[in-house]
């Protein structure tokens, strides 16, 4: 009850705040609509939880219309407060009254009978030792990532099972469809799979993931026993061993900062390391690091709603071709995917004719 | 709709202006929505913040139109004019007096949309912006670059260029980089009547009155700002931090006027009196604290630095380092505390005031010592920045628990008024108008005053249809 008040305290000043945030927002920047600005969002949550407002449809389906991307909360003047939980609530009940927008509908139809996002897909389980790589679903659709990874784990000399596709999913279209018992189950289901294996390492290519299944699986009761490594850290250890061969290039590169890389697991330094070790030269936009900008990335579903994607994503586009850069690299496999107008690569792909093999 | 308006309700828009508009600017960029009519009811007015927690809402538009162009807004301007129609620009909302506030059923024209960063000129020193662009994003555009606007006030990250135009705003470097109508060589901007002026961004010219004035707080009641050149710095070689304690807030003001009469230009100047250094500084107390930036080229900055250590130590002044400098700018955006109190029934706002070197000091105790009478005052502080050769801004934060919220708002804010205008200071320095310091505007400008600005309203907008009940005509 008194975690119940602090929390409507939190939102109840984030709603009269003078929305500090907002220049960070994607989804407000790239419509120019300022009930899409944080503390607008805020305010009308309170005013729904209030009884405020007549027309809920109109206000749960703005629910959907968050990248939630975490820029708000990075740029918070307060602590401890993240307004995306209070987005999530909003889509819980949204789901929960059935009125969840159709593009959201749809991919929790196919992740009910699959039990991912994608659809029908072969189980990937390969490999001994007790560090996984675990496919994520926007992994598991990209050949030219997976076929790198092969390679860089290969080369790496560590052995490494390798397990994903089938109904392997850490449940983030689930969580962000506000479908919360869908994703206990899914996160259920996640645990029991690692735990199957006996892994005591996982890296994973995806951002959301990490994320999942190490805050969100925390919030939500389910403890993992295990390490949870971005594909960022893995690299940085190679590069730490030595085992990147260093020679310059002449190449400029562009990296993008994934939303979730950047403001929840805060390893942008690290890819930029990666990248002038190698040699290359780094070519900054405008809008990058703690000040970067979502991808709009509907695939992995944290945008229910596909118009608000149709804005955001030119506008990246736009951002990063500013830059002029030979090669655009980035993170995170759904932001190579959504970006892909400008031949986004994953880090993997840069990286992986450079690591020096283990003999 | 279960909100409550306590100013004005929608209107209700003639059909033919609604086909008018969806045609121009597309059925996506028109809204009627509930959502979107909350979200433009309300911009900074702290009063009306505060009552917005119980779902009470100044006033709503009857809707929302958000165009992508100038073209397009010379379209809906003209359809509204044709239809009479008000119109209420609304840039980032962040002001503090209720001049976004959608009075008289108007429409709100959101320039969000129209944010592009357009051209650096680095001969020239000069950088066009669309004016939707937020000071946060302009300036990250500029420091990309090389370059800085120079213009950081606590509203960086949620007001517009556009805004800070239509306000006269100022920010924290200003006593450097001077402020919005220091910055501002040429703007392009749309007409009551639809047409579209451009003054070209030029470093002076003698032409008549200079009409980029009429718009350099206009309050987007003569027109709406649609882009905008501005001046940029080379982002500084060198940066000196420096604070000195000084015995009282009289001596500080003294020490500041002489640093800037011996011609030295720091960025940031900025004197705290007892009770925000205490907030600000707890490690130092109820002190008067005096902070100053000194930033640019080296050999310059240098001296700057030189003059202000030789001059604050001359007068007394004992060195506090560079700490205090770096507190501040860690939280100087830090608004956090004003939420915290009105969701217990506290009423917070703050006022800003300008006043020449040989008031200043009186003007700071008078306003203080006026406003800590009001019943149900809680707590009011000061601090001066935006300095001048001649003078300076007094900028005062209040805080009460009264019984009656309205009776104490209005009450402390008499006071203040009365105080400032008793030491021949001005009304407002760089906050505006709006609708609510209207009350004051003929003590200001005198009758003659007021009714010159009525005669250029009257002269460009004679149907009243741009921000109609805000800066010039009556609203409350």
């Amino acid at each position: 009850m008194a975690e119940d008040k602090k929390e409507t305290e939190k939102i109840a000043r984030c709603a009269m705040c003078a929305d500090m945030c907002k220049y960070s927002c994607p989804t407000y920047l790239a419509t120019g609509r300022e009930t899409l600005s944080p503390q607008k969002m805020a305010r009308l949550i309170v005013y729904d939880e209030k009884g405020f407002l007549e027309d809920e449809k109109d206000f749960l389906d703005l629910m959907f219309r968050s990248a939630m991307c975490g820029a708000c909360r990075k740029h918070c003047i307060y602590d401890d407060y993240d307004l995306r939980k209070f987005i999530h609530r909003a889509r819980a009940k949204a789901f929960a009254k059935g009125v969840i927008p159709e593009d959201v509908r749809k991919r929790v139809d196919t992740f009910r009978k699959f039990g991912n996002p994608n659809g029908e897909r072969e189980l990937v389980d390969k490999g001994t030792g007790d560090t996984g790589y675990f496919i994520s679903c926007s992994s598991y659709k990209d050949k030219d990532l997976l076929k790198a990874t092969e390679k860089m784990l290969s080369k790496s000399g560590f052995t490494i099972r390798q397990f994903g596709g089938d109904d392997i999913c850490c449940g983030a279209p689930l969580y962000y469809a506000g479908d919360v018992e869908g994703f206990k189950q899914a996160s259920l289901k996640m645990k029991a799979e690692i735990e199957g294996r006996h892994l005591h390492s996982i890296i994973i290519d995806c951002p959301t993931c990490v994320r999942m299944m190490t805050e969100t699986y925390r919030q939500a009761g389910i403890g993992l026993d295990v390490e949870i490594m971005h594909t960022v850290q893995f690299i940085e250890s190679l590069l730490k061993q030595g085992r990147l061969g260093l020679r310059k290039k002449h190449a400029s590169v562009t990296f993008h900062d994934p939303c979730i890389l950047s403001y929840d697991l805060g390893l942008a330094g690290m890819p930029r390391d990666i990248i002038t070790a190698l040699g290359f030269n780094l070519k900054e936009p405008v809008y990058s690091g703690e000040h970067t900008h979502c991808c709009g990335g509907a695939y992995g579903a944290k945008i229910g709603d596909h118009r608000l994607k149709d804005a955001v994503t030119p506008m990246r586009l736009n951002e990063l071709r500013q830059t002029g850069a030979d090669i655009y690299v980035t993170a995170c496999p759904t932001c190579k995917s959504v970006l892909s107008e400008i031949n986004m690569k994953y880090i993997t792909e840069l990286v992986v004719e450079k690591i020096v093999a283990k003999r | 709709m279960k909100v409550k308006t306590y100013m004005s309700g929608g209107g209700i828009l003639p059909p033919g202006f609604i086909d008018r508009v969806r045609q121009i600017v597309g059925d996506e960029h028109f809204s009627q929505q509930e959502s979107d009519l909350i979200s433009y009811s309300l911009d900074y007015w702290l009063y009306g913040v505060f009552l917005s927690q119980k779902g009470d809402l100044p006033a709503l538009p009857s809707a929302v139109i958000s165009p992508a162009s100038a073209a397009q807004i010379q379209a809906i301007v003209r359809c509204a004019g044709e239809y009479r129609v008000p119109i209420t620009p609304f840039g980032g909302g962040s002001g503090v007096l209720g001049g976004a506030i959608p009075l008289n059923g108007s429409v709100v024209l959101n320039l969000q949309g129209m944010s592009r960063f357009l051209d650096l000129d680095e001969l020239s020193l000069v950088a066009e912006f669309e004016a939707g662009i937020m000071g946060a994003n302009l300036e990250l555009e500029l420091n990309h670059r090389g370059y800085s606007a120079g213009n950081v006030p606590q509203s960086f990250f949620c007001s517009t260029l556009g805004g800070w135009i239509s306000t006269r705003a100022a920010g924290q470097f200003s006593t450097k980089y001077g402020k919005i109508e220091d910055m501002v060589l040429g703007m392009e901007v749309v007409l009551p009547d639809g047409n579209l002026l451009n003054i070209k961004p030029v470093p002076r010219r003698s032409v008549g009155p200079s009409l980029k004035d009429l718009f350099l707080g206009g309050e987007g009641t003569l027109g709406i700002v649609t882009r905008a050149t501005i001046s940029v710095h080379p982002l500084p070689g060198l940066t000196v931090k420096q604070s000195f304690i000084l015995p009282s807030i009289e001596k500080a003001v003294d020490v500041v006027r002489q640093i800037l009469r011996a011609e030295a230009r720091p960025a940031v100047v900025r004197i705290f009196d007892e009770a925000e250094s205490e907030r600000y500084f707890p490690g130092i107390g109820r002190k008067v604290v005096t902070i100053f930036i000194s930033e640019g080229e080296t050999e310059y900055t240098t001296l700057d630095a030189r003059v202000i250590r030789r001059i604050s130590r001359e007068s007394g002044g004992k060195s506090s380092g560079e700490e205090p400098v770096d507190i501040w700018l860690q939280k100087r955006f830090d608004i956090g505390l004003g939420p915290v109190l009105m969701q217990y029934g506290g009423i917070v706002d703050t006022i800003e005031v300008s006043a020449l070197f040989k008031d200043a000091a009186k003007l700071y105790r008078d306003t203080v010592a006026a406003m800590k009478a009001v019943e149900g005052a809680l707590e009011v502080s000061g601090h001066y920045s935006h300095f001048y050769r001649e003078g300076a801004c007094l900028y005062i934060t209040f805080a009460g628990i009264p019984k009656d919220p309205l009776r104490y708002y209005q009450d402390t804010w008499d006071a203040a008024m009365k105080a400032t205008l008793q030491n021949n200071g001005s009304i407002s320095h760089h906050h505006g108008v709006g609708f609510w310091r209207i009350q004051y505007l003929e003590q200001e400008l005198g009758a003659s005053g007021v009714r010159l600005l009525k005669s250029i309203k009257s002269a460009l907008d004679p149907e009243g249809i741009l921000n109609r009940g805000k800066l010039i005509d009556g609203g409350r």
